[in-house]
C-alpha cells in the first residue's frame, strides 16, 4: 500500500481548512483553534513506490501550490491531526477517476486506490472539543469514519450469500408477525395472504420472494392509504388518489396534458412537436440521516425520472423545497439520533447543489421554510423538469422477448436493511463494511448514462425505460413486466464487489441505475452506443408472455410468482377517521407602533428572509436556457416569483416552473393550507407572466403516519387540491406521498408539520411577454389586486413574531381566484406591467420591500383609513399580486370585475413610506431592510 | 463554407450544446465530438481549426478541477494538438475548459506538460454562480480583438476559478500581456473585492491568452450571454449579448 499526501504549500491560504475553521467559531462557539489546515491522503494498492511518486507529480501534486509526501506525514506542527474516510463498503467516486487517469499514465498494477482528508488543528484544543468537532462537523458516522491505523487492504469482497427458504406456510399468527417486524413491515392480513398462496403454491418462498411481496406491497411503492377506502365521520369517499385523478379528467385538458400519472413524471404539451414533463419527489429519511448523500441521490433521483418518462428525457431543470428547524436550535432541543438543523441545511443544500451542478441541472427554482417542529426529521423536496419529443412522450410497453438491460451504475449493498457480510473468505476490511451504507452520489455517471439514452432514445433504440431506485430489480422490472411477464437472470448483474445474496442484488437501491427494455434485434447497437459514451449496459434477462415474474440465480429459481399476484394481490385497505373543525378564534389584538424595528423583525424572519446565499451556490444559468433568474434586479438580490426558461435556445418559447406551500397554515387548517399552497404556485407563475389556463400541477404530501386525525387531515388536503383542480380548470398530472412523519423515541412523539407542496409547471408562446419583480421607474402607479379578508391573520409571520395562536389563517376565495388571476394575466401579457410580486410570507409589506430592493427604487403606500395598517401590510393571503403599472395605464380598466386596490406610487429615493390617513406610519430606509432581509442565512453560510 | 468547431465532450462535460449553439449563431458548424472518438482515431483534430473545450465537471473534477481531462489529453493526443497548434488551429477553454487549459500547460505560455499556473478552489471555498463585470484586456488573443477597454457582463459559475501562480510567472504573463480579462468594480477598476471578484484571482485574473493569441481561456460563460433574454436583468435595459463576440472572433480567426 502506497500513501501520498497532498497539501496547499504552507505560505498559502487553504480554504476549505479556513472553512472548517468558520465553522467551528460560528457554529461549535470553540475558540481555542487558532488555524485549520487539511491534506488530501491518496491510497494506492498494487503498485510499488516509483510508480507512486510517478503519481504523485504527475496527477496528485501540482508545484505552483502544492507539495507532497510519499509514506509519510505531511504537516508535522499542527496539535492534532485527523484523518476522515469513508466507511469501507461506501463508493468514494474519486476512487475510479484515480484508476482511470493512472491507466492513462500508463501505470499498470494498480489493483486499488482511495482516497481520504486529514484535518490539521493548530492552538490548545481540549480533547473534548475535538471530539465535538468530529461529531458535529467533520464525519457523519453514516458513511465516514475516523481513520485510526491505515487500511491493509482496499479490496472489497466476499463468498456470495445462499438463497434461504422461508418456512412461511407453518408459521403461526405470531411468528409471521415476527417475521414482518424483523424485515417486511406488512400487516398480519397482508402476512397471512402470503402465507396462503404458498400454501396453495405447496411449497415454501424464498427470502427473495418475500422480500419481492414486502417491497412490492411496501406503502412506498403501492400507495395504500392513497388507494384505500376513506370514511370520515362515518361517511364513505373515495380514495385520494381517485379523487385527484378523476379532477384531472373532468378538467379534461387533452389538448394539454399528454400523459398523467401513469410514468415516471406527468408529461404536458409544449411547441413545435415538443413536450415537458415534471416530476416532484421527497427524500426525507435518508436525508435526515446523511442529509448531503440524501439530498444528493434525491435530486439523482428525481432526475432519473425524468430521464425515464416515456422513451426518455432531458432534464432541463431542478428545483428544491425544504423544511427545517431554526438554524440557531439549542442542541439539546434536538431529538436523540437525529441531527441538528444548522448541519442539515448546511449538508442538504450542498448535496443539491453538486448532483445538479455536476448534471448541468440549473437548479432554479425553491424555497426553505423554517418551524421548530421539524427538528425531528427535515422536509427535504426535489423536483426535475424535462424536455422530450411529444412523439416519444407516452409511456413505453415492453414486449415479449424484449430483452432488460441495466444501464449506469453497479450493484452493491446499498440502501438494504439488516444485511451483513456473512461468509467465510473476507478480507480483514469487510467485516467493517457497513451494510447500510447510504450513498454519496455518483453525478458523473448519471451524467454520461443521461448522455447516452438521449443518443440511444434518437436512435429509436429504447422500448421502455425506467428509473432503478426504491425496490430496484423487484420495483423496476416488476413494475415494467406487469403485464407480460419477465426472467430476470440475478448472476448477470455487475456488482460493484461480490458477496450479495441473491436477495440483496433484486432488492439493491444502489444509485445511478436504469432499466431500459430494447428490441432484440437492437440490442447490439444500444450496448455498443453505451460503451461509446463510457457507460456500462448488461442484458440481465428478458420480457415474456408468461405473466410469471422468475427470477434465477445460475441454475438456481430464486423467485417464481404470478404477476397477477405480486400486482393485484393485496386487497383495498379500508381506513376511517373523524374530523372536527377547528374552533376560529376571532381575536383582533391591539395595533403596535409600525416602527423600523418590527419591519427588520418582519424582513429577518427565517421564512421571509433572503434565501440568496443558497441559490447562489446553485448553478442556474447552465444549458443557457434561463430568462428570468431566481434572483435579479440591479444587484441580484432580488427574489422572482418563478423561474421561467427557453429549452430551445433561440425561440421564443418559454417553460415556467414555480411552487407554493406553507406548513405553518396546515397546522391550523390542512383544507385551508392546502389551497394556500396550491393557489401561491399558480400565482407565483402568473406574477412572471404565465397564463393561468396553460400550467399543469403537481402534489406532494408529506404527512405523519395517517392515523386518526392525521387521516382526516390528509383528507381535508385532498379535497382542497381537488376543488382548486376544478375551480381553475387544472389539471394535476403528477405526484407523491410520503406518510411517515411521526418520529418516537421513547416516550417521545413529534409530528412533523404535515406539508402539501404543489408545482405548477406551464408554457408560454413568448418570453417577451413576461415581467420580473424589480421596480422599474419613479412615480410609477403601485396597484394591489386580488381577494382577501385582511383580518384573516392566523397563520402569519406578524402574528408569530407577536406571539399570537389564532385560528383564523387566510381562505382564499376561490370563486374569485380564477377572474383575479386572468385579468392579471392578461395585463401582463398586454405589456403594461413593469414589475410584479405576488404577496406571500410577509405580506403586501414584504413584497413591495423586495420589488424595491430589485429597482433601487422606493415607494409609498397609502393604507386605506378603513383598514389597520398591521393587518393591511402583513396578512399573507395568496393570490393576491402588487403590479407596477406603466405611465398611462388605467387600473379601473385592467381590472373591472376583480377587487383591486390603488396602493401608492414607486419613489425615486430608496425609502419605503407608508401613510394611514394623515398620519406617517413610517418612513425607513431600502439599507436598513435590505440589511435586515439578508443578514439570517449570511450569518449561517459565511 | 461554414467553419467546422470540434466541441470536445467527455464524462462530466455539460456547457456542451450552449456552447455549440454560440458557435451556430455566429455562422460555424460546431461538432460535439467524444474525446473517444479522439483516443480512437475515429475524429482528427488537425481536420478542424478550431477545439473548444467547453465548462462542466469533467470525471468529477476529481482531484483538481480538469486535472483528469488534462491528462488523457497530455497522454493520448500530445502529437496530434502540437500538430493542430503548428497548423495555427486555434483552442478556447470555458471555465472547466480554462482549468483543463491551466492543467495541460498550454496556457499561459503555449507548452504542453508543463503546469506554471492552477485555477485553486474560490476564497470561499466554495461553488457560486453569480453576474461578473469583466474588461477586456490589451492582448494578443485573436478572439478579443476589437473589444478591448471594454467592460462586458458574464455570469460565473465555479467552484475552482481563483487564479494563482508565483511572483515570477505572474511578472512574465503581466509583462507579456496575456491576459485577456480581468474582474473589475462598477467603476471598472481591476479589484480584489468580493463579489466583483468572485473567487480571490490573483491581480484579478479571470482569462489568458497564450503569447500567439490563438488559445484562450476564461472562468465565466461568454456562451451564456449570445441572446438577450440569458441577461438577468434584460427587462430593465436594452443590453446587447455581451459574450457573442468571442465566437464571432473564433470564427472569423479560424477563417470564417
Amino acid at each position: 500500500m502506497q500513501e501520498v499526501r497532498v497539501t496547499i504549500l504552507p505560505h498559502l491560504r487553504d480554504p476549505s481548512g479556513e472553512g472548517v475553521l468558520h465553522e467551528i467559531r460560528q457554529s461549535l462557539g470553540i475558540t481555542s483553534v487558532e488555524k485549520v489546515r487539511t491534506v488530501k491522503v491518496y491510497r494506492f494498492e498494487g503498485i510499488g513506490e516509483e510508480e507512486a511518486r510517478f503519481l504523485a507529480e504527475r496527477l496528485l501534486c501540482e508545484p505552483v501550490f502544492q507539495h507532497y509526501t510519499l509514506n509519510r506525514p505531511i504537516i508535522t506542527d499542527a496539535s492534532r491531526i485527523v484523518e476522515v474516510a469513508y466507511r469501507p463498503g461506501v463508493m468514494n467516486p474519486e476512487a475510479a477517476s484515480l484508476m482511470k487517469a493512472a491507466r492513462d499514465l500508463g501505470v499498470k498494477g494498480l489493483l486499488a486506490a482511495d482516497s481520504s482528508v486529514e484535518y490539521a488543528f493548530y492552538g490548545a484544543l481540549r480533547s473534548e472539543e475535538l471530539e465535538l468537532i468530529i461529531k458535529r462537523l467533520l464525519v457523519n458516522e453514516t458513511i465516514q469514519h475516523v481513520l485510526e491505523t491505515p487500511p491493509r487492504t482496499l479490496l472489497l469482497g466476499s463468498e456470495p450469500g445462499r438463497t434461504q427458504v422461508i418456512p412461511i406456510r407453518q408459521m403461526s399468527d405470531e411468528e409471521l408477525l415476527a417475521l414482518s417486524a424483523d424485515r417486511l413491515f406488512l400487516n398480519l392480513e397482508e402476512m397471512r395472504l402470503i402465507q396462503q398462496y404458498f400454501r396453495e403454491k405447496g411449497r415454501d418462498p424464498t427470502d427473495a420472494e418475500v422480500e419481492l411481496l414486502a417491497q412490492t406491497w411496501s406503502e412506498h411503492c403501492a400507495h395504500k392509504t392513497f388507494k384505500a377506502k376513506i370514511i370520515v365521520n362515518g361517511q364513505e369517499k373515495l380514495p385520494f388518489l381517485t379523487r385527484l385523478r378523476q379532477a384531472t379528467e373532468r378538467v379534461g385538458r387533452e389538448d394539454l396534458v399528454l400523459s398523467a400519472f401513469v410514468d415516471n413524471a406527468g408529461v404536458m404539451a409544449f411547441y413545435e412537436g415538443w413536450a415537458i414533463c415534471g416530476k416532484v419527489e421527497t427524500h426525507n429519511a435518508p436525508s435526515a440521516i446523511e442529509p448531503y448523500g440524501g439530498a444528493a441521490t434525491g435530486s439523482g433521483g428525481v432526475f432519473r425520472d425524468v430521464m425515464g418518462t416515456g422513451q426518455g428525457a432531458k432534464v432541463i431543470a431542478s428545483t428544491d423545497m425544504f423544511c427545517f428547524a431554526p438554524p440557531d436550535t439549542p442542541p439539546e432541543e434536538v431529538p436523540p439520533g437525529c441531527l441538528h438543523p444548522q448541519y442539515l441545511l448546511r449538508r442538504v443544500v450542498a448535496g443539491v447543489r453538486d448532483y445538479g451542478n455536476r448534471m448541468g441541472v440549473p437548479t432554479n427554482n425553491g424555497s426553505v421554510h423554517f418551524h421548530p417542529d421539524f427538528r425531528a426529521k427535515p422536509t427535504v423536496i426535489v423536483g426535475a423538469y424535462g424536455l422530450l419529443p411529444a412523439a416519444r412522450a407516452a409511456k413505453g410497453r415492453p414486449l415479449p422477448g424484449d430483452a432488460i438491460l441495466v444501464v449506469g451504475g453497479r450493484t452493491g449493498r446499498d440502501g438494504i436493511h439488516g444485511a451483513t457480510f456473512s461468509s467465510a473468505a473476507m478480507t480483514d476490511r469487510t467485516l467493517h463494511v457497513h451494510s447500510q451504507a447510504v450513498q454519496i452520489g455518483h453525478p458523473i455517471e448519471e451524467k454520461r448514462m443521461a448522455d447516452a439514452l438521449l443518443a440511444a432514445r434518437d436512435e429509436g433504440l429504447i422500448r421502455a425505460i425506467t428509473d432503478c431506485g426504491a425496490g430496484g430489480f423487484a420495483s423496476a422490472v416488476g413494475e415494467m413486466g406487469a403485464e407480460t411477464g419477465a426472467r430476470l437472470y440475478l448472476d448477470r448483474v455487475p456488482l460493484k464487489y461480490s458477496g450479495l445474496a441473491p436477495w440483496e442484488i433484486l432488492l439493491s437501491e444502489s444509485q445511478e441505475r436504469m432499466v431500459v427494455a430494447v428490441d432484440p434485434a437492437k440490442v447490439e447497437r444500444f450496448i455498443e452506443l453505451c460503451r461509446f459514451y463510457n457507460v456500462e449496459a448488461t442484458v440481465i434477462g428478458e420480457f415474456t408472455s408468461d405473466r410469471r415474474f422468475q427470477v434465477f440465480y445460475g441454475e438456481e429459481r430464486v423467485v417464481d410468482i404470478e404477476m397477477d399476484f405480486l400486482h393485484r394481490g393485496l386487497p383495498q385497505r379500508v381506513l376511517s377517521c373523524q374530523w372536527t373543525p377547528p374552533e376560529r378564534k376571532e381575536e383582533s389584538p391591539p395595533p403596535v407602533e409600525l416602527g423600523e424595528d418590527l419591519l427588520c423583525r418582519i424582513l429577518g424572519h427565517l421564512n421571509v428572509c433572503s434565501k440568496e446565499p443558497i441559490v447562489r451556490m446553485y448553478d442556474h444559468g447552465v444549458q443557457g436556457t434561463n430568462a428570468l433568474p431566481p434572483y435579479g434586479g440591479i444587484r441580484g438580490d432580488a427574489p422572482n416569483d418563478a423561474v421561467l426558461l427557453t429549452p430551445l435556445l433561440g425561440k421564443p418559447y418559454a417553460v415556467v416552473i414555480s411552487h407554493g406551500l406553507n406548513p405553518v397554515l396546515n397546522r391550523l387548517d390542512p383544507y385551508w393550507g392546502a389551497l394556500w399552497a396550491a393557489t401561491e404556485a399558480v400565482a407565483n407563475a402568473v406574477a412572471v407572466g404565465a397564463d393561468p389556463r396553460e400550467l399543469c400541477l403537481i402534489d406532494n404530501f408529506i404527512w405523519p403516519v395517517p392515523e386518526g386525525e392525521f387521516l382526516a387531515w390528509l383528507d381535508r388536503a385532498v379535497d382542497a387540491c381537488v376543488d382548486f383542480s376544478l375551480k381553475m380548470g387544472l389539471p394535476f398530472i403528477s405526484g407523491k406521498d410520503s406518510l411517515s412523519s411521526t418520529y418516537r423515541s421513547g416516550e417521545l412523539v413529534i409530528h412533523i408539520p404535515p406539508v402539501v407542496c404543489i408545482s405548477a409547471f406551464g408554457r408560454l408562446p413568448d418570453v417577451g411577454r413576461t415581467v420580473s419583480s424589480d421596480f422599474k421607474g419613479e412615480g410609477n402607479l403601485l396597484v394591489l389586486v386580488g381577494a382577501r379578508r385582511e383580518e384573516e391573520m392566523g397563520g402569519s409571520v406578524y402574528y408569530e413574531l407577536r406571539g399570537i395562536e389564532s385560528a383564523n389563517l387566510p381562505r382564499v376565495d376561490l370563486e374569485l381566484l380564477p377572474s383575479v388571476m386572468n385579468k392579471v394575466h392578461r395585463a401582463i401579457a398586454g405589456g403594461v406591467v413593469l414589475s410584479a410580486h405576488d404577496i406571500s410570507e410577509g405580506g403586501l409589506f414584504t413584497a413591495v420591500a423586495e420589488m424595491a430592493f430589485g429597482g433601487g427604487l422606493g415607494a409609498e403606500i397609502v393604507v386605506p383609513e378603513g383598514s389597520r395598517p398591521d393587518f393591511f401590510l402583513f396578512n399573507e393571503t395568496a393570490g393576491c399580486f402588487v403590479l407596477e403599472l406603466k405611465p398611462g395605464a388605467s387600473p379601473e380598466e385592467l381590472f373591472a370585475g376583480v377587487p383591486f386596490l390603488v396602493l401608492g406610487r414607486t419613489l425615486g429615493r430608496p425609502v419605503i413610506k407608508a401613510r394611514w390617513g394623515d398620519k406617517l406610519l413610517f418612513s425607513v430606509n431600502l439599507d436598513v431592510l435590505r440589511a435586515a432581509y439578508q443578514a439570517p442565512l449570511k450569518e449561517v453560510f459565511g | 463554407m461554414r467553419v467546422p468547431v470540434l466541441i470536445l465532450r467527455t464524462d462530466g462535460t455539460n456547457c456542451d450544446v450552449e456552447t455549440a449553439y454560440a458557435f451556430e449563431l455566429a455562422g460555424a458548424e460546431p461538432h460535439l465530438v467524444h474525446v473517444n472518438q479522439l483516443r480512437r482515431r475515429e475524429v482528427r483534430l488537425t481536420d478542424y481549426r478550431l477545439l473548444v473545450i467547453p465548462g462542466g465537471f469533467t470525471y468529477g473534477d476529481d482531484i483538481a478541477a480538469g486535472k483528469i481531462l488534462a491528462v488523457e489529453l497530455t497522454s493520448f493526443l500530445r502529437e496530434e494538438i502540437g500538430e493542430f497548434l503548428a497548423k495555427g488551429g486555434l483552442v478556447l477553454g470555458i471555465c472547466n475548459g480554462f482549468q483543463v487549459l491551466v492543467r495541460t500547460g498550454l496556457l499561459p505560455f503555449g507548452r504542453l506538460g508543463e503546469v506554471q499556473a492552477v485555477l485553486m478552489p474560490n476564497a470561499k471555498g466554495r461553488f457560486e454562480c453569480r453576474w461578473v463585470r469583466l474588461r477586456v484586456e490589451k492582448s494578443p488573443s485573436l478572439f478579443t480583438r476589437g473589444m478591448e477597454g471594454q467592460v462586458v457582463e458574464w455570469q460565473a459559475a465555479h467552484g475552482e476559478g481563483c487564479f494563482y501562480t508565483n511572483a515570477e510567472q505572474l511578472k512574465t504573463i503581466e509583462e507579456q500581456g496575456l491576459v485577456a480579462f480581468r474582474y473589475v468594480d462598477a467603476e471598472g477598476r481591476p479589484t480584489q473585492e468580493y463579489p466583483d471578484n468572485p473567487n480571490g484571482s490573483l491581480n484579478a485574473i479571470a482569462g489568458l491568452s497564450d503569447p500567439t493569441g490563438r488559445i484562450l481561456g476564461v472562468m465565466p460563460h461568454p456562451e451564456r450571454f449570445v441572446l438577450p433574454t440569458q441577461h438577468p436583468n434584460w427587462r430593465r435595459k436594452k443590453i446587447p449579448p455581451a459574450g457573442f463576440f468571442i465566437f464571432q472572433n473564433a470564427v472569423r480567426a479560424a477563417g470564417g
